[in-house]
């Protein structure tokens, strides 16, 4: 038998493991063999050196440890109520936060869809549009663009008033005409325009509106072109006569 | 209630008396399981701070081995005896244990030969008549022996301390381990020339 061969077998031989015979061979080999003979001694002394290897003190502390933990866990009951954890703690949370986040969620959406920002500025295109516009329209308070009569813009006053068209007179009758007169800067009628009514009004009629004089209308003093309307009856002429 | 004020007679802690000792622990006899935690708590932590390396974590394991053996004692059938029924709980959860350190790369283990001034006085001198020099040459000898253990594998170092520090036969620790007895015989042979290359490389000159 080879020491290589015994030396694997120590274990077994430690144990009384082997067979009779193979427990014989090995003896026979440590007492022929002195370096077996010695590694053999060095392995059982290592394993003894183990097996006395000083134990652990006990504080004699585990079962009484263990039974708090065992009266912990009995009145769990009444613990849970403290350790619980937190949905358990509140169980009314959860329901009451679920419409409370679609409540908020409704706000915001409603929030959102209503929130329109500023209005844009005016981008180069608009002013110049604008621009344009200035350009085609004449000033306001002009005879080509005049004003109405407002709380700033005073109402031209007649200065003198001219005798009732002959048409008027030679041809009394019933009917009614609606005019508009524009009346200048300088007081002056710069236009009649004949907006509805008989318009079987003879060229005279008109001629006579043109002859009147105002006192022209002003806006924060300065005087501006007005537009008047009246509604001539030929009744009223009638009655005048 | 401290198991360890309780003082065991000879006949308590005989192995005829373990079935009545179980039973009345099943009854739920407080004072039964105190002498059963008194009967195993010295194998519970010396077999833990071999294997775990740390006499504190030892000391929290025991507890739960206990809490553990307690909850499943109805589910002990008495086919082998209580203390090797305990051997597997012990060491299932030390194995366990070590995983979750290693899931959590917990740095290593603290080596017994790093084992506290706390710790070393916990140790139980076994000789009180010996010399200082004596001591301390056994106290470097138990390092040296903690020391090549530490440098095993779980599984090897399971089977080592079963069988040389508690006295496991094969048979018994394939029972407890749930292995086969040709694998116990294998990492038995394994475990004694690991701890025989550990002490020879970490000591010089042999113990």
């Amino acid at each position: 038998m080879t020491c290589r061969a015994v030396r694997h077998r120590f274990s077994e031989h430690r144990d009384r493991a082997l067979d009779p015979a193979l427990s014989a061979a090995v003896t026979a080999h440590l007492e022929s063999c002195p370096a077996c003979a010695r590694d053999w001694r060095a392995f059982n002394d290592d394993l003894d050196l183990l097996a006395a290897l000083p134990g652990v003190e006990s504080s004699g502390e585990i079962a009484a440890r263990v039974f708090d933990r065992l009266d912990m866990e009995g009145r769990q009951p009444g613990l849970s109520l403290i350790f619980r954890p937190f949905g358990a703690a509140r169980p009314l949370m959860l329901p009451s936060l679920v419409p409370a986040v679609f409540v908020l969620m409704a706000v915001l959406t409603g929030a959102l869809a209503l929130n329109r920002g500023p209005e844009p500025l005016p981008t180069a295109s608009t002013a110049a549009r604008a621009e344009a516009w200035d350009g085609v329209l004449p000033p306001s308070g002009t005879e080509s663009n005049p004003l109405f009569p407002t709380s700033e813009v005073s109402v031209p006053r007649m200065r003198s008033a001219e005798t009732m068209p002959g048409y008027l007179l030679d041809h009394p009758g019933e009917g009614t005409v609606f005019l508009e007169t524009v009346v200048a800067r300088d007081g002056s009628v710069s236009a009649v325009n004949v907006l509805g009514g008989d318009s079987s009004l003879p060229r005279s009629v008109v001629e006579a509106l043109r002859r009147e004089r105002y006192e022209p209308g002003r806006f924060r003093g300065r005087p501006v072109a007005v537009s008047i309307y009246r509604l001539i009856s030929r009744m009223d002429v009638w009655g005048t006569t | 209630m401290a198991s360890g004020e309780l003082a065991l007679s000879s006949a308590e802690r005989s192995p005829a008396a373990e079935p009545a000792l179980v039973e009345s622990c099943r009854r739920g006899d407080a004072h039964a399981f105190a002498r059963l935690v008194a009967l195993h708590e010295g194998m519970v932590l010396g077999l833990a701070t071999r294997l775990l390396g740390d006499a504190e974590e030892a000391r929290d394991l025991a507890q739960e081995v206990f809490l553990q053996v307690y909850r499943t004692l109805g589910r002990f059938e008495g086919r082998s005896s209580l203390r090797t029924w305990i051997y597997r709980i012990v060491v299932n959860q030390c194995r366990n244990r070590q995983r979750w350190w290693r899931r959590r790369r917990r740095a290593a283990e603290r080596p017994l030969d790093e084992i506290s001034a706390t710790d070393e006085a916990r140790l139980v001198a076994v000789s009180a008549a010996e010399s200082p020099f004596d001591r301390l040459a056994r106290e470097e000898r138990a390092r040296r022996v903690d020391s090549a253990l530490r440098g095993l594998s779980f599984e090897h170092r399971a089977v080592l301390l079963l069988r040389e520090v508690e006295g496991l036969s094969c048979e018994e620790m394939a029972a407890t381990l749930g292995l086969p007895v040709g694998t116990v015989k294998s990492r038995l042979s394994r475990g004694r020339e690991g701890l025989r290359r550990g002490l020879v490389s970490r000591g010089g000159e042999r113990p």
